[in-house]
């Protein structure tokens, strides 16, 4: 009797597609003894997040006294009252990790780890030995510069596969890239070949920046601005600055919105004084 | 050493304790309440509520039964450790600086401020443990003035015979713990230098000082004798010995006010190790972002907990490089 009485009735047992619903909790034992528990959950914006764990259990020993057992149960109490047991997160946390060896000259193991430690974060003593090396050719030059650039393909590509793919989809392609996300140039396909193969969207743009050279170390960006910004409107001004100094290096881009407003600032401003010197002015040639 | 971050407080910490099974780590701020904390996992046992100003200082019985603090409210209060429910307040006229159960628990003694006109003051407070804790005496039982310098730290000796106190002027001094008679008084550190700290050794035969002079000395109870010194670089708020190995761990830092004109590096914010019997730095653990405020050791030596200026409360179990460590001399010791 007690039988039946636990037992749900048989109209509850029909499973329904209900979407709330959660898969059930499953845990499996591995071969080394861990266990996995995998487990839904929904996250902040309502979707579904599958949770795998795997758990080691160690049991580990220990014998205290009795009254350290005792206390052991203890409830928690005044702010943490009903709180679950269990480090809680907004107290708790695990610091990083120090090593710790006492030592009688630990002064000066200290300072040398520290010196130690300098020279590696330095960027020039770890590129110290490294050798420029060609995709094109393993020549020792940038890629950018090799005398093949144009008649070899990047050794470890076989043939113009890539480029085929650039035009059946030319959005991807706008990026700079075959996917979405952005790829470092030195793992583009064919890098080199690169910017012909992008012409098509930035050729516009290319089109319209004029380089300018012999710019004064003093130059500022505005001013450069407002010298271009009588011929049409001045899109993007670069000004090439010295890392260190902050100065300018001597020379500039600037990008128009219009290609014929680029052209007759070039007939104009190129020769013209600015600053002691003489401008020259010429359109940018495509990047490479 | 993966060192356990525990940020219950809001403030800055103003002492660290642990009982005596070394299971559980009793911290108080400037904030108003008192956390209990597992000192396995850095797991928070509750919160003692009550206390309506800064506290400056806890201690917990020995059977780990009876909580006592000592608060800026000028009160002292004894909590239930277990339920973290207030058994008792006594009202002082100044603010409570320390207190301190004797290594059998059957009396406190709770160090008060000069301030408004009133003298500072040892009082001892007797304890009792039956069935009711919330029958305490009402009154002190002794109570000892300091009319030179006021005190601003205070311990018992080994079974409760002395009351050791350290003093503004950087004096210390030694009270019969019976009678509240001054037995002994000894200039141990430079004149005008607090004494922020007093700890005792496992058998509370001797006791380490911790200073504003930048030092720390390690004192015999018995004739207040100086038996080592340890010279720091920055003034000191507190010290420790630890039982195991013969160290000794001393916090301190840039004061309070300094730190906002120093960064990290500069100030010092560093728990100091130094060998007890060589009187030599032997390693440094840094962390806090401020001054350390506290630093107190587990009874069986395997853990340390320091509470900064910053609000955290760091505890770190020690490992192997720490047990390993032994001078030459200690070596060759073994060996024979």
């Amino acid at each position: 009797m007690s039988k039946l009485g636990n037992r749900a009735d048989w109209a509850d047992d029909e499973e329904f597609d209900d979407p709330s619903a959660l898969p059930p909790q499953q845990i499996t034992t591995n071969k080394d003894g861990t266990k996995t528990i995998v487990s839904y959950r929904f996250n902040d914006e309502g979707k579904k997040v599958k949770v795998t764990r795997r758990i080691k259990t160690t049991v580990v020993r220990e014998h205290v006294n009795p009254q350290v057992a005792e206390r052991r149960s203890w409830a928690k109490f005044g702010l943490e009252k009903g709180n679950a047991p269990g480090p809680s997160f907004d107290t708790t946390s695990v610091g990083e990790n120090i090593a710790f060896r006492p030592s009688v000259n630990w002064k000066v193991q200290a300072a040398e780890a520290e010196k130690n430690g300098g020279e590696k974060g330095s960027m020039k003593d770890q590129l110290k030995d490294k050798k420029v090396k060609c995709r094109i050719c393993s020549g020792e030059h940038f890629t950018a510069r090799c005398p093949f650039k144009d008649t070899m393909a990047p050794v470890d590509e076989p043939s113009a596969g890539g480029e085929g793919s650039a035009e059946d989809s030319p959005a991807a392609g706008a990026l700079g890239a075959g996917t979405s996300s952005y790829v470092p140039p030195h793992l583009r396909k064919g890098a080199a070949g690169g910017g012909e193969r992008m012409a098509g969207k930035y050729e516009k743009d290319d089109l319209a920046t004029l380089r300018v050279t012999n710019v004064s170390e003093l130059a500022e960006e505005g001013e450069l601005r407002d010298l271009f910004e009588r011929f049409g409107r001045v899109t993007r001004v670069f000004l090439a600055r010295d890392r260190e100094t902050q100065r300018a290096k001597g020379f500039a881009f600037i990008s128009f919105a219009d290609r014929d407003d680029a052209a007759r600032a070039c007939d104009k401003m190129d020769g013209f004084g600015y600053r002691h010197l003489i401008l020259r002015v010429e359109f940018a040639k495509r990047a490479t | 050493m993966r060192p356990i971050l525990l940020s219950g407080h809001e403030r800055s910490l103003n002492q660290i304790k642990f009982n005596r099974d070394g299971d559980l780590i009793f911290s108080v701020a400037k904030d108003k309440i008192v956390c209990a904390w597992w000192s396995a996992n850095g797991e928070r046992l509750g919160t003692y509520n009550g206390h309506q100003g800064a506290i400056w200082t806890v201690d917990v019985s020995p059977n780990t039964q009876i909580l006592a603090t000592g608060s800026a409210d000028n009160t002292v209060r004894l909590w239930n450790v277990k339920t973290g429910e207030c058994i008792k307040v006594w009202d002082f006229p100044t603010a409570v600086k320390r207190v301190e159960f004797t290594p059998d628990g059957s009396r406190l003694l709770a160090v008060t401020e000069k301030r408004m006109g009133f003298l500072g003051t040892i009082a001892v407070l007797d304890i009792n443990y039956g069935e009711n804790l919330t029958e305490q005496a009402e009154e002190p039982s002794l109570r000892i003035t300091c009319t030179e310098s006021k005190a601003t730290v205070a311990g018992w000796s080994y079974m409760g015979k002395y009351i050791i106190a350290g003093h503004e002027d950087g004096s210390v001094s030694q009270y019969d713990g019976k009678t509240g008679e001054q037995l002994e008084n000894v200039q141990a550190h430079e004149f005008d230098h607090q004494i922020n700290d007093i700890q005792f050794s496992p058998d509370r035969t001797y006791f380490i000082t911790a200073s504003k002079d930048k030092s720390a000395k390690l004192m015999s109870t018995r004739n207040l004798a100086i038996l080592k010194t340890y010279v720091a670089d920055t003034p000191l708020n507190s010290a420790t010995i630890t039982p195991k190995k013969d160290y000794v761990i001393l916090g301190g830092g840039q004061a309070a006010m300094d730190v906002t004109t120093t960064s990290a590096r500069q100030g010092k914010f560093e728990a100091r190790f130094y060998h007890k019997v060589f009187e030599d730095e032997i390693g440094r653990v840094r962390g806090h972002f401020g001054p350390l405020n506290t630093v107190h050791i587990h009874p069986a030596g395997t853990a340390y907990a320091s509470g900064g200026e910053d609000g955290y409360v760091r505890v770190h179990h020690f490992d192997k490089p720490y047990f390993d460590f032994m001078y030459e001399v200690e070596r060759e010791q073994l060996r024979k």
